[in-house]
């Protein structure tokens, strides 16, 4: 996928992170001259060695970092705070459990700067439960859910307030062998669905293969980005599949 | 099979029922230990005479007062010291230096300051009661989970938006766990403070009953404290589990 300026969402240009430092350590850059453009309606997956940084590349898109040079645009402009047309989905679900079920999904949707977007907040719901299969589970508690189940509200309670970029930290990593797959599967069929543009760190290069359309691999501490890998395989992608196998093989040397 | 709770009342019964033997047989010496059934006649009495109603009204008067006090003070201090840091570094010391004092030891001051009325009670209880309100409803506030706080800016909250629909109710179940307590600490505090300066109360009542030797309504008192504590508390629960339903206390 060549990049035409016109269907860019998202780009980094020349970012640098730095945290300060203290305690007798010096300041650190954690990400380095970065550069990096993602277009709309793409499933990117990020991969690298962990703690290089790929969550932080997340928390600048979604507005809770601010680079300490360069810039990150979304639609040409640079970010400045969190908004609605860019949501996070963080590897434990960072649901509020006082609310049920219906009623986190809805959470976005009662706020003040929500209101004025006119989402009937009921139909909402309703298509959001069933988008992610949750219809019977409305008054539910997170508590009362499965691992799977709370991720599946946690994408559902994102795309109420029709973000156009999901970023998703790891999303999967916290769940068993089983419904994990099951997940990447929901993922993928949710992306198809609803066209957003997702992001999607990870830390399992087979994951990444079955469902990216590019693959991002970023480089040690201090990181920027090492290469980008096309995945032009059709969908659905199996693991046995031997071109599928070849690229995780790659992958898998550049990474060590 | 017995129901749970049909278990749960073996323990007391077997010691009232111990108790009444050992002082029916005169194994023990009953004008220091009566028997349960006589207290509970006494206790009969302070009910059809009125008397018991008159110092529980008074008591429970203080009590309700000054634990109101305390939960209002407490969770605003406790808020306001975990959002804002320098009224935390400003207090944070002085309920650390007035915290590990007995409320007790400043009863005496509270006399002279509010007399031998309501006002010297409700001050004591509302100061020994604030703290665990105070320090419950700071840990509450700073326990919340950072992506919580992050997934709610995300969606477009601003500060009020937060405040309520994220910072209060993450700190409820620790503000309760204060205001239970708080409220064991009243019921504590109330009767020790009747007893070293009331003229009506039960505590006062208890003291009486000693000083003119009538154990039975000593022990007739120490029931109606204890099953007023009782009572209570798991009316709190109970109120928990109605406010906070989503909360999951490890029940043992």
């Amino acid at each position: 996928m060549s990049g035409t300026p016109e269907r860019e969402l998202v780009r980094f240009d020349r970012v640098t992170l730095t945290f300060p430092g203290g305690f007798g350590r010096g300041p650190v850059d954690v990400i380095r001259q970065l550069d990096l453009s993602v277009q709309d309606g793409e499933f990117v997956a990020i991969i690298g060695p962990s703690g290089c940084g790929k969550s932080t590349l997340l928390s600048l898109l979604a507005g809770y970092l601010i680079p300490s040079s360069g810039q990150v645009l979304f639609r040409g402009k640079a970010i400045w705070g969190p908004g609605q047309e860019r949501m996070m989905v963080f590897q434990q679900p960072a649901l509020f459990p006082w609310l049920t079920t219906a009623d986190n999904i809805a959470f976005g949707l009662r706020l003040k700067a929500n209101r004025t977007k006119g989402r009937n907040i009921k139909e909402t719901v309703s298509a959001m439960l069933q988008l992610v299969q949750l219809d019977g589970f409305a008054r539910y508690y997170p508590s009362d859910l499965s691992g799977g189940m709370r991720q599946r509200l946690e994408i559902a309670r994102a795309l109420a307030v029709d973000p156009q970029v999901l970023l998703m930290d790891e999303p999967l990593a916290a769940l068993d062998a089983l419904t994990r797959r099951t997940m990447q599967r929901e993922v993928l069929r949710i992306w198809a669905t609803t066209r957003k543009t997702i992001l999607f760190v990870t830390h399992d290069i087979d994951e990444a293969v079955i469902m990216a359309d590019r693959i991002v691999v970023m480089a040690q501490r201090p990181t920027f980005v090492l290469e980008i890998e096309e995945v032009p395989l059709p969908r659905p992608r199996l693991r046995e599949d031997p071109e599928v196998g070849k690229l995780v093989q790659r992958l898998s040397t550049l990474l060590e | 099979m017995l129901p749970r709770s049909a278990v749960r009342l073996i323990g007391p019964l077997t010691v009232l029922v111990t108790w009444e033997l050992a002082a029916r047989f005169n194994l023990v010496n009953t004008l220091l230990l009566p028997p349960p059934s006589k207290a509970i006649a006494d206790l009969m009495v302070l009910i059809s005479s009125g008397y018991l109603w008159k110092a529980l009204y008074a008591s429970l008067f203080r009590v309700v007062c000054g634990f109101a006090l305390a939960v209002a003070v407490g969770v605003t201090l406790g808020v306001a010291m975990a959002r804002i840091r320098l009224i935390n570094d400003f207090l944070d010391p002085l309920v650390e230096l007035l915290r590990p004092i007995s409320p007790l030891a400043l009863f005496p001051l509270a006399i002279l300051w509010f007399g031998i009325g309501d006002g010297s009670k409700i001050f004591v209880i509302a100061l020994a009661a604030s703290f665990p309100v105070i320090l419950n409803t700071f840990a509450g506030a700073r326990s919340i989970d950072t992506n919580l706080v992050r997934a709610s800016r995300s969606l477009g909250a601003s500060e009020f938006e937060m405040f309520k629909g994220i910072v209060l109710p993450a700190s409820l179940p620790y503000i309760f766990t204060g205001v239970r307590l708080a409220w064991g600490i009243s019921l504590i505090v109330i009767i020790a403070a009747e007893m070293v300066g009331a003229t009506v109360g039960m505590g006062y009542m208890v003291l009486e009953a000693q000083q003119t030797f009538r154990t039975e309504r000593v022990f007739a008192g120490i029931f109606v404290i204890g099953i007023i504590g009782f009572a209570t508390d798991l009316g709190f629960r109970r109120l928990r589990q109605w406010l906070l339903p989503w909360y999951r206390e490890t029940e043992s």
